[in-house]
């Protein structure tokens, strides 16, 4: 399993990869905007895709009709601090699977990226 | 219009929030907050978040380096160098203030974090608003939360 993780923050980035690391991972890529998420996407084609909102260059909304306009299968689970109920309801109405809110807790991010990889 | 108390109160739950979510036994204490002529005190790493649409001015997270590596450590991130911490300053203030979404609504619109290291306050971070400083009392250390809005 191939793992797309997007965010402007390395801490961030890092601790997503960690909370998530188990068995099914074969791979994971990391991206620091919208930008470099669609150019690796297009290449690699990830299982599963965790992607932030507020980044530079390319916005995580932006990026998500993105990603959905190369495979609209993708799995992709927004991780934003955006708390807002507007904003999770774009998110999902633009075809993302799930919508966490930061700051991240390990086991609803787990638990999320499982029901990701039974969908 | 500017930021009244009842406003400074969400951004006291969004911290609260954010340190709980850090350590199961929280030790979090929040002293009141105080106005200031102008935006401040700046400790030695400072993330900064441009806020425009509802409110404009800025929301600000300021730390110093030791805080920050206590915060990498209990997020397992075993890094310790300026970029480290320079990246999580920033990420805390974008936490915290995209967090104040919940309440704010959509219309509080925040920009990606700038990140300055030292007491330098630029030209443009003097928004005219109130200067809320929020202290925050976490583990011996002392970090601010700082709202300047209008």
């Amino acid at each position: 399993m191939k793992l797309l993780i997007v965010d402007d923050s390395s801490v961030v980035r890092l601790a997503i990869e960690r909370d998530l690391e188990n068995g099914h991972i074969a791979e994971v890529d990391q991206a620091a905007d919208g930008e470099e998420a669609v150019r690796l996407y297009r290449e690699k084609l990830h299982d599963v895709i965790t992607l932030d909102i507020t980044m530079p260059r390319m916005d995580g909304l932006t990026c998500l009709e993105n990603l959905l306009k190369i495979n609209p299968e993708a799995k992709i689970l927004i991780i934003s601090a955006l708390r807002d109920r507007a904003t999770a309801l774009i998110a999902l109405k633009r075809g993302a699977r799930g919508f966490l809110c930061k700051p991240i807790n390990p086991e609803e991010l787990r638990e999320a990226f499982e029901l990701l990889l039974t969908d | 219009m500017q930021m009244n108390d009842q406003d400074i109160r969400i951004f006291i739950t969004m911290a609260r929030r954010y340190f709980e979510a850090l350590e199961p036994q929280p030790t979090l204490v929040i002293e009141p907050p105080f106005l200031r002529d102008e935006l401040g005190p700046l400790l030695e790493y400072t993330g900064i978040i441009p806020v425009s649409g509802r409110c404009q001015g800025a929301v600000c997270f300021t730390a110093n380096g030791g805080m920050l590596e206590t915060i990498l450590a209990l997020l397992k991130d075993e890094r310790r160098d300026d970029a480290a911490k320079r990246d999580l300053v920033g990420e805390i203030a974008n936490t915290l203030s995209g967090n104040a979404r919940e309440e704010f609504g959509s219309d509080f619109r925040i920009s990606v974090p700038n990140v300055i290291v030292g007491p330098r306050l630029s030209a443009d971070l003097r928004t005219g608003g109130r200067n809320y400083a929020i202290p925050l009392n976490w583990r011996s250390e002392t970090a601010y939360l700082l709202v300047s809005l209008k």
